[in-house]
């Protein structure tokens, strides 16, 4: 039983991860038109993604803990946002609301495993002077 | 008394066990390893609804603060089924009415990311310990990676509304306080860390191999 509160953490920062990738891609589709002009529609996707990230975050985070659910978050939300809202205001790639949705959840998920690696590469003493 | 600090979080009080709920579960391992290091008289500094209590080794005696009524009123529960002791006061961190040298262990849980002035809160603990006692924290910072460190700068004016600033230098604040620090070690990410400082005046000591730290 004691493995499965972490696990289930874990499979919870997937989750989240994959949601805030998808409501930002679904947002920032349905407000960013092909033809606006990139950097507008990047400040935009950027808002968009910091507010979606924000939200989800508050709702989640007191089940899978507020860090762990905000610093991914933050990445996915407002780079993701950023990075949707330049491709839409291109019209390039991702032709279809499910499309555009499922390349949301994969930057998510990406995201979520490289904020684990990076994790695992920082965790430990920095300092020992006892 | 800042009175602006205490409403907001007598407000936060109704809400804090359940935002905190996950944190106190992926957490708790690193809380129950660093308390056990509490010694002698302890001094839990904004210890909210006493959440925290649980991780404390048994038989020890606590003096738990917060600034909130609200939080102190809830707190007084959870001490009643820890097995030692532990009083509950309100009580401004920047302005402990609390004599010199008071406290062997001191420990804070994500508490100087909140404190308005860190650096007046952090002096204030460093003259209620004890010349050879110890500061026990774990916080969250700034983070050093710049994209990341970025948006908690950008997120903070709205963080600070609901609680805590989320690019605060602690570890620094520690260092201007008069502590030196004994250990740091990363808890998650380079975002949350466990501290452990002494008086900067504190006799330094050999380890096994001779080295002076």
């Amino acid at each position: 039983m004691k493995q499965l509160a972490p696990i289930a953490f874990t499979v919870g920062d997937y989750l989240i991860g994959a949601a805030i990738g998808v409501v930002t891609a679904i947002v920032v589709r349905l407000a960013i038109s092909p033809g606006l002009d990139m950097v507008i529609g990047m400040l935009v996707g950027t808002a968009i993604g910091l507010i979606v990230q924000a939200l989800l975050g508050l709702i989640l985070s007191p089940v899978l803990g507020l860090m762990e659910t905000m610093v991914p978050g933050m990445l996915i939300g407002m780079y993701g946002g950023m990075l949707f809202g330049m491709r839409d205001s291109m019209g390039a790639g991702s032709r279809t609301l499910l499309a555009a949705a499922a390349v949301g959840a994969l930057f998510g998920v990406i995201v979520v495993l490289g904020v684990k690696i990076y994790d695992r590469c920082l965790r430990g003493i920095v300092l020992d002077a006892t | 008394m800042d009175s602006a600090t205490q409403r907001k979080w007598d407000e936060a009080s109704r809400t804090y066990d359940f935002f905190t709920f996950g944190e106190d579960r992926r957490l708790g391992q690193h809380k129950q390893r660093l308390f056990s290091k509490a010694r002698g008289e302890t001094l839990l500094v904004a210890a909210g609804t006493g959440n925290d209590f649980k991780f404390f080794p048994p038989g020890m005696h606590i003096t738990g603060i917060d600034i909130s009524p609200q939080m102190i009123e809830r707190a007084r529960r959870k001490a009643a089924s820890y097995s030692g002791r532990i009083d509950l006061a309100v009580k401004d961190a920047c302005n402990l009415d609390i004599p010199d040298s008071s406290f062997d262990t001191i420990v804070t849980v994500f508490t100087f990311c909140s404190v308005p002035r860190p650096i007046v809160g952090l002096k204030e603990l460093h003259r209620v310990l004890k010349p050879d006692g110890q500061l026990l924290m774990m916080e969250h910072v700034r983070s050093a990676f710049g994209p990341l460190g970025v948006m908690m700068d950008l997120l903070t004016p709205l963080s600070r509304r609901l609680g805590p600033e989320l690019n605060r230098d602690t570890i620094g604040n520690v260092q201007k306080a008069g502590f030196r620090l004994r250990r740091v070690e990363n808890a998650y990410l380079d975002v949350v860390k466990i501290i452990e400082a002494v008086h900067a005046t504190a006799p330094e000591v050999k380890n096994e191999a001779g080295v002076i730290s």
